[in-house]
C-alpha cells in the first residue's frame, strides 16, 4: 500500500459507527513502550537508532504482531506524506517533524498504528469509531503483549513501563475520547463540562483549535495520570464521565430544538448552502460549517446526507489530504479554491446517493 | 479585492502585514513561502495547549530540596546528570529512574500522586534478547564499514549470521 492511498480511504475513526456515534467520534488508546538495554530515543546514536528502527519494524511486520500492516520509513517520506499521517491521527506532530531514523507501522484499516522511535521507542495506538473503550483496550492490549514477547520492554516491578518523560511512566497509557459537542457550546454550557472533567484528573482539549477553544466543536477527553492505577481503573474513570457528557449534549440538543428550532435549522441550512456554493473556503471555516452539518444530520434536519460522508470531509479538506487528492502541491490560496471545488463535488455526489 | 503579487514577484500575496515603526506605517504583502522565510506564519496546530508541555514545566521546576549531591548524580548507563534531566524534562535511559530515585520519586508523587505501579506486568526477561543483540551487531557493522575496517566487518557479519541461524532454529 502507498501512503497516498490513505487519503482516499475512509479510515477507521471516520466510519461514523459504534456506540453513541452521534456524539462520540472516536475512541483512542495509546501505549508508550521502550526497549530494555537502550537509551531513550533522544540519546540514541544515529547508527543505533537506524538499527533499532529496523529491528522494531521487523518485529512488528514480519512477526505478525500486527496482521495486514505496512511499515513506512518517515526519514524518506515526503513532507506532504508525513502531514497526511498527522491529519489522519496516525502519527504525532513531533514524529512528523523529527529528523532521525523513525517510522510508523499502520494496519490497513488504520485501527492500529505503531510509531517507531518517536519520543519513546514504541508508541502503540488503537483507534475505534464511536464510544468503544473496552474494545479499543482489548485490541491494543493483545498487540502489546505479543510485541512484548518478541522484544524486551524496559519494565520495572516498582514503576512499570519506563518512559522518556516521567508523565507517561507506569501504564504508559493515554486513553482519549473525541466528542462532538455543538449544542453544549451553543448553549454556553461547555465550561461546566471542563470543570466536571478536571475534578477527576482528566483533561479536555479542543481539536484543531487553539487551547480549549475548539474549532468544529470537537473536544478530546483523556487521562492525565498514568502511574498508580491499573489500566482498567483509568478506563473506568473515563467510562464513568463520558455518558454524563453525552446525556448533557443530548439534552441540550433537545432543548434547542424545542426552544430555538428555527434558529438551529437556519444555522444548519446556511452551513449547507455555504458549503454547496462557496468558491473559496479556508480549512477552519470548513470545519466549523461541517460541524453544523453533522448536527443537522443527527437531528434529522438534513436527511439527504450521511454521516460517514461528512466525517470524511472533515479530514479530506485538510491541507495535505487536499494536495494528495489533487495530485499536486498547492499554496494556501489555491488550496482554498480547490477545497471549495472538492466540497461541492462531494456534497453533490453524497446528496445524489441519498436520493436514490 | 484586487490581487496583490508578493515582493518576490513570483506568487500571489496571501499574507498582509502592517508594520508601524516610529509612527511610519508600511504595508508588506507576501506569499506563503516568503512569509515562512521571514517567520511570519504562525503554525495553527502548535498553538494547542499541550499537556506534556505543562507537565514538563513541573518536571523542569527545580526543587529547592534538590541537594547539590543529587544535582550532580550521574547515570552509570547513559551518563546524564540529574541536572541535565531537570533542564530537558526527559530521561536519557530507563536506568535513570533508579539512578536518580531520590529526586524522581518525589516528582512522580507530584505528577501522579504516587510512585508505585499497579497496572499491567510483563514477565521478567533477560535485559538483552537475541533480537536486541542483533541491533547492536548491525550498528557495529555499519560503523566498521564506515571506518573501512573490513576484517572487523566480516567478523561481525559472521556473528550476525550465526545469531540469525540460531533464531531460525528457535522459530522451528
Amino acid at each position: 500500500m502507498r501512503l497516498t492511498e490513505l487519503a482516499r480511504q475512509p479510515g477507521e475513526w471516520l466510519r461514523g459507527t459504534g456506540a453513541d456515534s452521534d456524539i462520540v467520534i472516536s475512541t483512542r488508546v495509546r501505549l508508550a513502550r521502550n526497549i530494555a538495554g537502550y537509551p531513550f530515543v533522544s540519546r540514541l546514536q544515529p547508527p543505533q537508532q537506524a538499527e533499532l528502527s529496523q529491528l522494531l519494524c521487523e518485529s512488528i511486520v514480519e512477526g505478525g504482531v500486527v496482521p495486514e500492516c505496512d511499515y513506512f520509513d518517515l526519514k524518506v517520506a515526503s513532507q506532504i506524506e508525513r502531514r497526511l499521517l498527522v491529519e489522519r491521527h496516525l502519527i504525532s506532530k513531533e514524529h512528523e517533524e523529527a529528523e532521525g531514523d523513525r517510522g510508523v507501522a499502520i494496519r490497513h484499516n488504520e485501527a492500529l498504528s505503531i510509531m517507531v522511535n518517536e519520543e519513546d521507542h514504541l508508541r502503540i495506538q488503537a483507534l475505534h469509531s464511536g464510544f468503544e473503550l473496552n474494545e479499543t483496550w482489548e485490541l491494543i492490549n493483545g498487540v502489546d503483549t505479543a510485541l512484548g514477547e518478541r522484544v524486551p520492554y524496559a519494565f520495572s516491578e516498582r514503576l512499570g513501563f519506563l518512559t522518556a518523560c516521567p508523565t507517561n511512566v507506569g501504564t504508559g497509557m493515554r486513553a482519549s475520547v473525541m466528542l462532538h459537542l455543538p449544542a453544549l457550546e451553543f448553549a454556553k454550557q461547555i465550561e461546566k463540562v471542563f470543570h466536571a472533567v478536571a475534578k477527576i484528573n482528566l483533561i479536555v482539549r479542543g481539536l484543531y483549535g487553539e487551547g480549549t477553544q475548539a474549532s468544529g466543536n470537537l473536544y478530546q477527553i483523556s487521562n492525565q495520570i498514568t502511574l498508580g492505577k491499573t489500566e482498567e481503573e483509568i478506563l473506568q474513570e473515563i467510562q464513568g464521565i463520558i455518558p454524563e457528557i453525552i446525556e448533557n449534549e443530548r439534552r441540550a440538543r433537545q432543548f434547542i430544538l424545542e426552544r430555538n428550532r428555527p434558529q438551529l435549522e437556519d444555522r444548519v441550512w446556511r452551513a449547507f448552502g455555504m458549503l454547496q456554493h462557496a468558491r473559496v473556503i479556508s480549512s477552519n471555516e470548513t470545519i466549523s460549517l461541517l460541524s453544523h452539518l453533522r448536527l443537522g444530520v443527527h437531528l434529522g434536519i438534513l436527511r439527504e446526507l450521511d454521516i460517514a460522508a461528512i466525517n470524511q470531509l472533515f479530514v479530506q479538506t485538510l491541507p495535505a489530504h487536499l494536495q494528495v487528492i489533487e495530485g499536486r502541491e498547492l499554496d494556501s490560496h489555491t488550496r482554498d479554491i480547490a477545497r471549495a471545488t472538492y466540497i461541492r463535488k462531494c456534497l453533490g455526489a453524497a446528496r445524489h446517493t441519498g436520493e436514490n | 479585492m484586487s490581487q496583490i503579487v508578493c515582493q518576490c514577484g513570483k506568487k500571489l500575496a496571501t499574507i498582509h502585514v502592517t508594520e508601524i515603526i516610529n509612527g511610519e506605517k508600511k504595508e508588506i504583502h507576501l506569499c506563503e513561502d516568503c512569509a515562512k522565510k521571514k517567520k511570519l506564519v504562525f503554525p495553527a496546530a502548535s498553538s494547542v495547549i499541550d499537556l506534556s508541555e505543562v507537565l514538563s514545566g513541573i518536571v523542569q521546576a527545580a526543587d529547592e530540596a534538590d541537594s547539590d549531591e543529587l544535582q550532580k548524580a550521574v547515570c552509570p548507563d547513559c551518563g546524564i546528570t540529574f541536572a541535565d534531566f531537570r533542564t530537558h524534562g526527559r530521561f536519557g535511559c530507563p536506568t535513570d529512574y533508579e539512578a536518580f530515585r531520590k529526586g524522581v520519586d518525589p516528582l512522580l508523587e507530584r505528577i501522579h500522586g504516587t510512585a508505585e505501579h499497579r497496572g499491567k506486568r510483563m514477565k521478567p526477561r533477560a535485559a538483552r534478547s537475541r533480537d536486541t543483540r542483533l541491533v547492536e551487531l548491525r550498528a557495529q557493522l555499519r560503523q566498521a564499514v564506515a571506518d573501512e575496517a573490513f576484517e572487523r566487518a566480516a567478523r561481525i557479519r559472521d556473528q550476525i549470521y550465526a545469531l540469525k541461524k540460531e533464531q531460525g532454529h528457535a522459530a522451528d
